[in-house]
Parts: C-alpha cells; structure tokens; sequence
C-alpha cells in the first residue's frame, strides 16, 4: 500500500480497512537500508544507538502530510469514477479495469472469478454492523463494583464469585482500573482478595495489578496470569477433589505469558511453554509440559515435578529450580544456553559463592541464597494451596533441598556479576 | 559488508595533494592515492546498504560495495577484477570522475560519505603496480570487423569490449594520438597521459588496430557515409 491507487483498488475488491507500514516509514525518513537487526540504522529509524537516534528527522507532519496526498489521490479516483462516499466504492470489482492483467500470458491458466465475484445481495458491501465483542457481560463489571471500596477508599475487600469458561481475560478490565488510578505501584498488598469457583476462561488474571490476589478453586485455561504485573494468582483443587498434584493438569499451555512481576502458586500441572517470557514473576507450579521456561529473562520458576522436554531454551534470565529426586531432569533440559547446579544450603552458598551471583526472588528484590528462596516459595504455595507435594518436601526440607537441581542462564549470571560491579563501584564513588 | 560500525568510528579521509607552492612548479599530477591501510579504512565506512544508491548513481554502474568490501579486506586482487567488471578505465575515473556515487551515498545524507573514488584510485593504481593489469585477448576470433570511430573513452572502451569478444576492432581517430578528450581536454597535473598509453599498449596486445590521423567523414557529410574510406583494416 503506497498510493491513492492501491486504496482504491483495495476497496473495490472489498476492503475497509488499510494498513500503511513501508511507506510512512520513508516519509519519516526510512531510506531501506535493510540494517534494522543490525542497530545500526543510520537515519536513526530503526535503532536504539543514542548517537543514530540523534539523526532521526521525521516528524508527525510528515506522515500527516503524506496521508493528506493519499486521500487526496482517492478523492481524484472517486470523481472519475463517479463515486461519492467511500462505503460505495467497497466490494465494486465492476469498476476495475481487469482486461490488461487478465490477458496477460502469465494469468493464462488462473482463474480469478471469485476474486471479482459479488454476492447478490440488498445489503451493504461496506462494513455495515459492528463485531460485538460482549464486554458489556464481562465479569470484570461486577468486580470492579464490588472492588470499589478497595480502589476509592483503600479499604479491603474480599468476597467469592462463580466463574466459567466463557469469562475470559477475568480481572484485565479490574486491573485497568486500578492501574488508571494507582499507576503501575497498584494497592497494598491483598487489598482485593477474591475467591473464584469453577472453571476459568481463557487469559485468567490477565495483566493483574499488585493488590490484588485471585484464588481459583477449580482450574484454569490456557494463558492463566499473561503479562501478571504483581498480582498475585492462586489456582488450586476444590477440597473434595482426591487427586495428587503432580499427577494432575490445573491450567492450560502459555501460563505466565511475558508475566513482569507478581506471584503464582498453581497446585497442579501446566501444559506447554509454562512461563514463557517471564521477565520478573515468581511462580511454583507442579509439573510442565515441554518448552518450560521459554525465553525466559527474569523472575523465579519453581516445579515442584516433572517436566516436558526442552525446558530451559532460549533462557536468559531469572532461575529454575526444578524437584527432581530421579535425576532425570537433565535429559529434558536444553543446555544451550544454562547451567544446572545443586541448590546450596545457605551457610555453604555463603561461604563458597560470591554473593554478585546470588538471585533475587522478584526484579529488583534483595539478593537472597538460593535455599532462602526456594523455601519461602515452597512454604507459601502450601500455605495458599495447601499442597500435598508441597508439605512432603517441607516435611522433610534438608534431604528434599538436595534434591532440587537449580538451572542458571549463562548470560544472567553474566549479568548479575556486572550489575554488582557497577552498583558497588556507584556506591563506593558515591 | 565493511565494517558493521565502521561509518560511526572512522571519518572520512581525503587523499593528499601536494602544497600549493610545490604544485605551481610541475605539471604533473599532485593528488597522491590514498596508503593500503587508509583505503582499507575508507572502505570500512560502507555500510553495505540495502538498496545502494551509489550503485545507480554511478553511470556505468560501478558495483561500490563489493569493492569497499574487499579493500576492507584486504583482498585488492578480487576487488581489481570487481572494479574491471564495469569500468574498463578506473585510473581515469579514479581521477577525473566527479563522483556522482558519492553524491548518491547513503552516508551523505547526514554525514561524509564513503570515500568511494579516492578507493577506486587506490584499487587501480595497485593493480597498475602490482602488474595485475594484463592483456586479456580472446580465445577465439569471430572474425568480423568493427570500425570504432573516435579514440575518446567512450570508444575505447567500446573497443576494448568488442575485441574482449572476439571482433576485430580498428579505432580510427582524427587527431594525431590516440585518447580523444582524455588526451586534449584534460590537462596533465588532472590525469598523466602515460596512463593512456598503458592502456593503449594492453588493447593492442588485446587486437585492437589503431588509426590516428585519419580523418572519418568531413565537416559537411560526418560519419556514417563516410566509413567507407579505406582504411588498413580492409
């Protein structure tokens, strides 16, 4: 799409909509050097090189103005075709002039009737109705009414809710909310404590806020706690349910989803890609399907069982500790880009490791030893959810520490050593 | 590709000339070709640029960022054998060019640009040097004739690719040496005339057959009639 043209030519084929990428991007100054993996664009469109930025010259006028030119093409094509709005130009494949492309050689063979096919209809060709998306049902309407103590006034508010699979994305429109009016620090902790029963929908706890903690006795779908940004999320069986954690799946694949921060503790098993792009939640989840811990850069995982195969790939942040008294996990982890370690006592991480590699449970927490996070993690998933496998370990903590193996990205430790150095060099200049 | 950061590091290099007070007494050439390691850093400033203006900005199409590449590393031979496979003549365009390619350069957007011609120069005049500029006469003849009229770069050139492919080529020039413009327009401390008569030598070598002093047409009745005078080609 680069001129009146093309938008013309799109609408008589039946388009409403127009998406522009390359060319506003010219008009800002884009000359296609194709380096944009390189960070080295030199007109500063495509860089985050302080220096290069400097030489970024667009300007919004420009693209305004290029726009302007766009519509002013559209307006001359209309005349002469001797159209008057644009909704009666969309799905008009009569006025396209097709004879030169059709008779070309190379369109010999290729039928294109259905691309110029309009339906017999009375009804507009334009897009004439609205997609309802439902929000007005949302769930998050009487959440948010219900929180409204919480939010105005500060005070706590809990309460118990059904929820069902068709309640989808479940706390993104309370969490705005919050977020509109507290900005990203959200409210003090456990402010709105809500109990959900049932089978959650898709994307549960979705973006949620600090403050605001989800108990979901039942199960939840597929993306439970995307983009979590501090909330905290707890989903665990109803207490009649006999199942043993470890053996059972509680929420679906992609769980964490590019999660910031905030706190999960799911007593049961999650499927593929649990965690993946976490970037500073902690999580304690029971088992996972393959590709655990995808991409991650930051935060804590803790898998209190078994995992798929291909943990780890792509990590680059943040730590695993993974249960494994089999010693099998090895076999699943991809190795490319981690270490795998034991987990030290704290008097032993003390004494033999230099605290510029220790961990911090949350981005920007404290740095703790390895055992005094594992531990509070453990300890807070069985005391949210009540968790079997949980009160075994901790029944048992000193044999059950040692048989959790910790799985280190190479680039964080990296990371971390750098970032002690240049935060003790500050002080010490300071 | 160059250098990938080359163009934030390195600046542009002129090359030397000689002081005024010096140049005012000779008429020889008074621009020095840029060292092998500076040139190697010029080329190092190409950005290897995704659509690369100087490659149409350049009239014969000069493929500029394979060579900076290859100064960039060195590899002078294969840059040499890049260069010829556009531009027959670089040592004259490696002087006398205006450079439109660096008009055209991505760089001079809002920078220097690469210094593309003062590369070129270097390029060549190694090659010169270093005897990688040999005759390169064909492997078979088609045996057809070619008259060229007019020694100027143009029909040099067009001679030299036609007996490159096997013609027999005969250049027929007015005036009494052979260069045209090259010879008569451009004065000595610009461009050496040897360099011509290098090149001369080599398109003899390649089977070309040059004719100076001999006049194709008159004022009146130019060209094209008048080819049929006869000539030591016939």
């Amino acid at each position: 799409m680069k001129t009146g043209r093309d938008v013309v030519i799109g609408a008589l084929l039946g388009a409403d909509e127009f998406g522009f990428a390359t060319a506003p991007l010219v008009v800002e100054g884009c000359i296609m050097m194709r380096k944009c993996h390189l960070n080295t664009c030199p007109v500063g469109v495509a860089t985050q090189d302080p220096v290069l930025r400097k030489k970024f010259q667009g300007k919004p006028e420009h693209v305004v103005n290029y726009f302007f030119f766009v519509a002013e093409e559209v307006r001359e094509i209309m005349a002469q075709l001797g159209i008057r709005t644009f909704d009666e130009l969309v799905g008009r494949t009569d006025l396209l002039d097709t004879r030169a492309g059709l008779e070309h050689w190379k369109a010999h063979g290729l039928d294109f009737t259905n691309i110029f096919y309009q339906p017999p209809t009375d009804e507009p060709r334009y897009q004439a109705l609205e997609q309802d998306h439902g929000l007005e049902a949302a769930l998050d309407h009487q959440l948010i009414e219900r929180s409204k103590p919480a939010i105005e006034k500060g005070e706590k508010v809990s309460f118990i809710t059904p929820v069902r699979n068709r309640n989808r994305s479940v706390g993104a429109m309370l969490s705005g909310e919050i977020a509109r009016r507290h900005g990203e620090a959200g409210l003090a902790d456990d402010s709105i404590h809500i109990q959900f029963n049932g089978s959650a929908g898709q994307s549960f706890g979705a973006f949620l806020v600090h403050g605001v903690t989800f108990d979901l006795v039942g199960e939840g779908n597929d993306y439970v706690g995307k983009g979590l940004a501090g909330g905290r999320i707890i989903v665990r069986s109803p207490n009649d349910f006999r199942g043993f954690g470890p053996e059972h799946i509680i929420v679906g694949n992609t769980v964490l989803y590019g999660a910031t921060m905030g706190e999960a503790y799911l007593s049961g098993v999650a499927g593929e890609r649990f965690a993946v792009r976490n970037s500073g939640a902690a999580t304690v989840i029971e088992g996972t399907g393959d590709h655990g811990c995808e991409y991650m850069t930051g935060g804590t995982v803790v898998v209190l069982g078994g995992t798929g195969r291909n943990f780890a790939a792509g990590m680059s942040g943040g730590v695993a500790y993974v249960f494994d008294p089999e010693r099998k996990f090895k076999d699943n982890c991809n190795l490319t880009m981690v270490d795998l370690e034991p987990v030290l006592t704290t008097a032993e991480q003390k004494e033999k490791v230099g605290m510029q590699t220790w961990h911090s449970m949350l981005r920007g927490d404290e740095r703790e030893t390895d055992e005094a996070i594992l531990k509070r993690l453990v300890e807070n998933h069985f005391r949210y959810t009540g968790s079997f496998r949980a009160r075994d370990i901790l029944s048992n903590w000193p044999a059950s520490r040692g048989m959790f193996v910790k799985v280190m990205p190479k680039e964080y430790r990296r990371a971390l050593a750098e970032l002690w150095e240049s935060a003790n060099t500050a002080s010490k200049a300071a | 590709m160059g250098k990938v950061t080359g163009f934030l590091e390195l600046k542009r290099l002129k090359e030397a000339s000689q002081a005024p007070e010096i140049r005012i007494k000779h008429w020889h050439e008074f621009v020095d070709r840029l060292p092998d390691e500076e040139a190697s850093k010029q080329g190092a400033r190409c950005m290897d640029c995704g659509i690369p203006f100087c490659n149409t900005g350049c009239p014969v199409n000069n493929i500029i960022p394979d060579w900076n590449d290859l100064v960039y590393r060195n590899e002078w031979r294969q840059a040499l054998d890049v260069l010829h496979s556009t531009n027959n003549f670089p040592e004259f365009t490696g002087r006398i060019c205006p450079a439109p390619c660096e008009a055209a350069c991505t760089l001079n957007i809002n920078n220097d640009p690469v210094g593309i011609k003062s590369i070129e120069h270097a390029i060549i005049d190694k090659g010169w040097d270093e005897g990688w500029v040999v005759p390169q006469p064909p492997s078979q003849r088609t045996g057809k004739k070619v008259a060229v009229v007019g020694s100027g770069p143009a029909g040099l050139a067009a001679a030299q690719q036609l007996a490159r492919a096997g013609h027999e080529v005969t250049v027929f020039e007015k005036q009494d040496r052979i260069g045209g413009l090259l010879r008569y327009g451009i004065p000595d401390f610009k461009m050496e005339k040897h360099l011509i008569d290098q090149r001369v030598v080599q398109m003899q070598a390649e089977g070309v057959t040059f004719c100076p002093s001999t006049f194709v047409g008159s004022a009146d009745d130019p060209a094209a009639k008048g080819l049929t005078v006869k000539s030591p080609a016939d």
